[in-house]
């Protein structure tokens, strides 16, 4: 970085800040004898956009809501960051060259939409049985392998989308399965410490996957085949700014934004997968079945819907989300059984940032954490250094999510 | 009588341990020394987890992290401090007395790292003596960094329960190892810093001299320190520190109803077992001699998890026993069979198992295969003796 | 002389208002029935008494000493002991165990053993003594809550909240729970009874405190409250149902 010397004073700044905000704000709300549940958030933000100018105000007048605060807040600090590295770094690719932002948004959207179906799992899955599924990764893992070992190496006939139902169908029985032979005990308080329990058992599960896999495939990369070429096509067709140009392996837009064919395909897959999910939870008795008992376990038991299966079909399906993501991703990244580490440590963070057990929050979450990891890969200045904080990014937003706003951004009260 | 066998077998175990490398005479001695060593590393780890989650209830997966900050912070101490006998000019150094204690600039990861204290060395024309401080020292600093993580971590995981502990912990770990992995200037990340062993220039125990790569000197550092540690939280455990954050574990807001300070003990087990692990770190790392971040990836921390579920969650010395058993079945289970056409790579295939054993102890047997035989025994006559007191109470009505 | 003073307290939760400026005083070994229909902030109260919570405004004092900003360990420290309606033995404790908790935690320096004679005198006292070396789950629950009396009696506070003491209790461990308060208050130590049976707290009471909306609309001897136009209204004419099926619900006898 060429002026570093006004990068890193900002960030302390608002750092120091930030931290002032998030520790005195719930107290002044105390005294005032108001919620305190968005005390620290608002704190924090309001201390990092605009230090004590912005928190005396905030805690001289109080108000009984503090949504605007935060969301003006939030954007002001975003902002005053881009500022100050735009100023320390005028020579940064991510300032210089406008198409490569526009390329890293659009990214960062498609790949935001492929973490939110994941990590819609992983919430659908809490939502019902209380349950964080630690093994989420391994489902993400083995339905990439499903896809590659059913559409290169069995069957190589076979259409990819059949491969993809394919894994899903696997993806779905292991998670049913693990969950009949393990989490049962759960619910009839033969397990003194349920949750505990089941942390321990999902975190035993990551082990056996992930050496089982690798036992019957090996430890060295695979890579399945791009699912559809796109045709080639310019548009308008001769004159020079075309509006769409594609080859068989990328897409290009208003000649900036450029997405390649595997994500796009992604994307464009998990975007219908996430609408047949909306259907199938608000129009299908099943779904609403599953909601009901998310909602309220006992009344829905009144109501003749059996939380058992309810419990069972909502880890199965968990799992197959995770699965799909893994399946409509194998073609876009080289696949190895450890794949599933990151892609699982990204889905905690969305949903403990969304607010565990929250769809919609699962769904900003997933885009939030897209948005700022292709920032945080395409700015960066050392490359390097930028890959090995890649999973550090993901885990600050988690941290920071866990001590101003252990509910998260959707999340219900417990 | 049946609740004598643990202490025996105990006993027994100290005795075969204590004696082993003096009588043990194989050609692969240095082999199971090896062994026998990270074996007992692993069984420190798994015995303070089971302190931390079994006994206090917090779940963390943040162990390993204390680990590695023992084992950097001793790795760092070693690398980049030393003492001269003269001032060096180019590095940030503070006058001991005639010494100067010197603080090197970060090496980077080049093959050849010429650093402040070369430049000086090339530009001294008179002897000086360069020396590094013991690295007990480092050792002494890593477990103390440890506890004050410990304490820290501990103190921001106050509000949070279960998946949410659980959670905040492995991110702790994980933004850890990304820094490790990413500062390559200072900890040389995935390149590996060097360390050295533990007694560099040789030990002689009993007139017996042994040299800076035999086993056994470290053998006894490591057994002393997992006895030590095994002491000091068996002491704990039996004061009211184990009481207390029982009480805490089964219920926080009965246990502060009846006058115990919660948030103390919670915080006292985070920072006991972090300095314990961080104690194991510190050791293990002179011992192996290179540290990499990879010490603490999540399969690491899996496998301390499980060698304390199968151990024993509950029992300090069960989860210490289930270290030292799964590491040496892990071990053996290395070599490679072949039934008829199928040859079966048993590197992988033994965490498959593995695994699968630590699925099937949790949902069968929760409390670990070894804590609920020691139950078994030191429980022996608890229902009898529940029984025959209400049937004497009951046969003369109106006894009391 | 035991005095605790609870003047003026108010508790809000968001937009509702639990307690209304709370004001009572217990002097001496009194023997108090708090009562209310559902909601009407009986349990915030004790929260609040407790130290689990702490007021909105107001102030409670025990022998002179302000306690309403105290943490719940001081606060048990400094004399008020309380059970909860849900019973919350120590589960994977064994039964002295949990007697030793507060023992330890109220002196520091001791070690278990200056309490063992103590605990047992409290365990057949409470005639769980057989249970001692069972765990807290292995207890039905009746027993627990005999359990959670004798962590009580350990404690021994000058202030004795029990937080529905009788909810699903077999008869026969209903007897001994009338024992130990009877024991408790000849001690010395002021009770304050939480229940919906209306049946023990005439018996046991003196002194009632009747809750509405977080309204505290009367305090005095049974009689005169009972006849009490608004604790009519409130709380006799729509609870009397209640009590009856808490009494009728029945714990099977023996040992789960």
């Amino acid at each position: 970085m060429e002026h570093s010397i006004i990068f890193w004073p900002v960030v302390l700044w608002m750092i120091a800040w930030g931290v002032v905000g998030s520790v005195v704000t719930p107290r002044v709300f105390l005294r005032r004898d108001m919620d305190i549940s968005n005390a620290s958030l608002a704190g924090a933000f309001v201390g990092a956009a605009s230090g004590p100018f912005g928190l005396a105000p905030l805690w001289y007048l109080a108000p009984k809501s503090t949504r605007g605060w935060v969301l003006l807040s939030a954007a002001g600090a975003l902002a005053i960051l881009i500022a100050a590295f735009a100023l320390a770094d005028p020579d940064n690719v991510c300032v210089t060259n406008g198409s490569l932002v526009a390329s890293q948004v659009a990214n960062g959207l498609v790949m935001g939409t492929i973490y939110a179906l994941m990590a819609m799992g992983l919430t659908l899955i809490f939502s019902i049985l209380r349950v964080v599924n630690f093994a989420h990764g391994e489902f993400y893992m083995v339905g990439g392998m499903s896809v590659y070992y059913v559409s290169a190496v069995w069957l190589p006939e076979m259409p990819p989308a059949a491969a993809v139902l394919v894994a899903c169908g696997i993806t779905f029985v292991i998670g049913g399965a693990f969950e009949r032979l393990f989490l049962t005990p759960m619910y009839d308080g033969r397990v003194e410490r349920p949750i505990e329990y089941a942390v321990l058992v999902t975190f035993g599960l990551v082990f056996f996957l992930q050496y089982f896999v690798q036992a019957l495939a090996g430890a060295s990369p695979v890579k399945a085949q791009r699912f559809f070429d796109f045709p080639i096509i310019r548009l308008p067709s001769a004159e020079d700014p075309w509006l769409i140009k594609t080859s068989k392996a990328n897409l290009q837009l208003f000649d900036t934004v450029s997405v390649s064919n595997p994500r796009f395909t992604a994307a464009v897959i998990s975007v219908l997968v996430l609408l047949g999910l909306l259907f199938f939870l608000y129009r299908t008795w099943w779904g609403k079945a599953l909601r009901a008992v998310s909602q309220d376990r006992q009344a829905a038991a009144v109501a003749g819907i059996d939380p058992n299966k309810m419990n069972m079909l909502a880890f199965a399906l968990g799992g197959m989300l995770a699965g799909l993501s893994g399946a409509v991703l194998v073609q876009a990244f080289s696949w190895v059984p450890q794949v599933g580490m990151l892609p699982a440590l990204r889905s905690f963070v969305i949903v403990v940032l969304g607010g565990l057990g929250s769809l919609p929050g699962a769904f900003i979450g997933g885009i939030i954490v897209g948005m700022v990891e292709a920032a945080g890969t395409g700015c960066i200045p050392d490359p390097q250094r930028a890959a090995s904080y890649i999973p550090a990014y993901g885990m600050l937003i988690l941290t920071l999510t866990l001590l101003l706003k252990p509910t998260g951004l959707f999340g219900r009260r417990e | 009588m049946r609740r004598h066998i643990p202490a025996t077998a105990c006993g027994i175990g100290l005795v075969f341990l204590a004696a082993f490398p003096l009588v043990y005479g194989a050609s692969d001695y240095d082999y199971i020394m090896h062994l026998w060593i990270t074996a007992f590393f692993y069984a420190i780890l798994a015995s303070s987890w089971s302190l931390l989650a079994g006994y206090a209830g917090q779940f963390s997966f943040g162990h390993m992290a204390f680990m590695a900050l023992g084992a950097y912070t001793t790795g760092l101490f070693n690398n980049y401090f030393y003492l001269t006998s003269a001032a060096t000019g180019t590095c940030f150094e503070i006058p001991l007395g005639s010494w100067y204690f010197v603080v090197l600039d970060p090496i980077g990861v080049s093959a050849s790292p010429y650093s402040c204290l070369d430049a000086a060395r090339d530009a001294w024309t008179v002897d000086v003596t360069i020396t590094k401080p013991s690295l007990w020292f480092g050792i002494l600093f890593g477990i103390l960094v440890g506890g004050l993580f410990g304490w820290l971590i501990g103190r921001l995981v106050l509000r949070l329960r279960a998946a949410y502990l659980a959670l905040f912990t492995l991110g702790f770990s994980e933004i850890l190892r990304a820094i490790l992995s990413a500062e390559i200037g200072v900890t040389r990340g995935q390149a590996g810093l060097e360390l050295d062993p533990l007694f560099p220039d040789g030990v002689s125990i009993l007139g017996a001299s042994f040299d800076a790569t035999d086993k056994l000197p470290t053998y006894y550092v490591m057994f002393a320190l997992l006895l030590a540690c095994i002491a000091l939280m068996m002491r704990l455990e039996r004061s009211r520190f184990g009481l207390f954050v029982r009480s805490l574990r089964e219920d926080e807001d009965a246990a502060a109803a009846l006058g115990v300070h919660t948030v103390r003990y919670k915080l006292y087990t985070f920072v006991v077992t972090s300095m314990i692990a961080a104690a194991a770190g510190a050791v293990q790392a002179h011992y192996i001699g290179i540290i990499t971040p990879n010490i603490l990836i999540i399969l690491q921390m899996a496998l301390v998890v499980a060698m304390a579920v199968v151990g024993g969650l509950e029992s300090i010395v069960a989860a210490a026993v289930g270290g030292v058993v799964v590491y040496f079945l892990l071990e053996f289970l290395r070599n490679d069979f072949t039934i008829g056409a199928v040859s079966i790579d048993m590197t992988i295939w033994r965490l498959v198992f593995f695994g699968a054993i630590v699925m099937l102890t949790l949902r069968f047997q929760r409390n670990g295969l070894l804590y609920a035989f020691i139950m078994w025994c030191t429980r022996a006559g608890v229902a009898q003796e529940t029984v025959a007191k209400r049937a004497a109470a009951q046969q003369p009505p109106g006894k009391e | 002389m035991i005095d605790l003073h609870v003047n003026g307290v108010h508790k809000h939760f968001g937009g509702l208002h639990a307690l209304k400026g709370v004001t009572f005083r217990v002097e001496g070994a009194e023997l108090i029935g708090l009562i209310g229909p559902n909601g009407a902030g009986k349990t915030t109260l004790t929260n609040v008494l407790d130290g689990a919570i702490k007021p909105s405004t107001g102030t409670v004092y025990l022998n002179g000493a302000r306690i309403d900003h105290l943490p719940p360990y001081l606060v048990a420290k400094a004399g008020i002991g309380r059970t909860f309606q849900v019973t919350r033995a120590f589960r994977r404790m064994t039964v002295l165990e949990n007697l030793y908790v507060p023992a330890l935690a109220l002196n520091p320096g001791k070690s278990r053993k200056h309490f063992h004679a103590q605990a047992m005198e409290i365990l057949e006292f409470l005639t769980i003594d057989h249970l001692r070396n069972e765990y807290g789950r292995a207890l039905s629950g009746g027993q627990q809550k005999l359990l959670e009396l004798g962590r009580l009696l350990m404690l021994d506070p000058d202030i004795v909240i029990l937080d529905e003491p009788f909810a699903g209790v077999h008869p026969r461990l209903m007897e001994v729970m009338y024992r130990y308060i009877h024991r408790v208050n000849e001690a010395g130590k002021a009770i304050i009874l939480i229940s919906h049976q209306m049946e023990s707290i005439f018996t046991l009471c003196r002194r009632l405190l009747v809750l509405n909306y977080g309204d505290l609309i009367a305090d005095g001897d049974p009689e005169t409250v009972k006849s009490d136009p608004a604790v009519i209204e409130a709380y006799l004419g729509e609870e009397e149902d209640q009590s009856g099926t808490g009494t009728a619900r029945l714990e099977a006898p023996g040992h789960a």
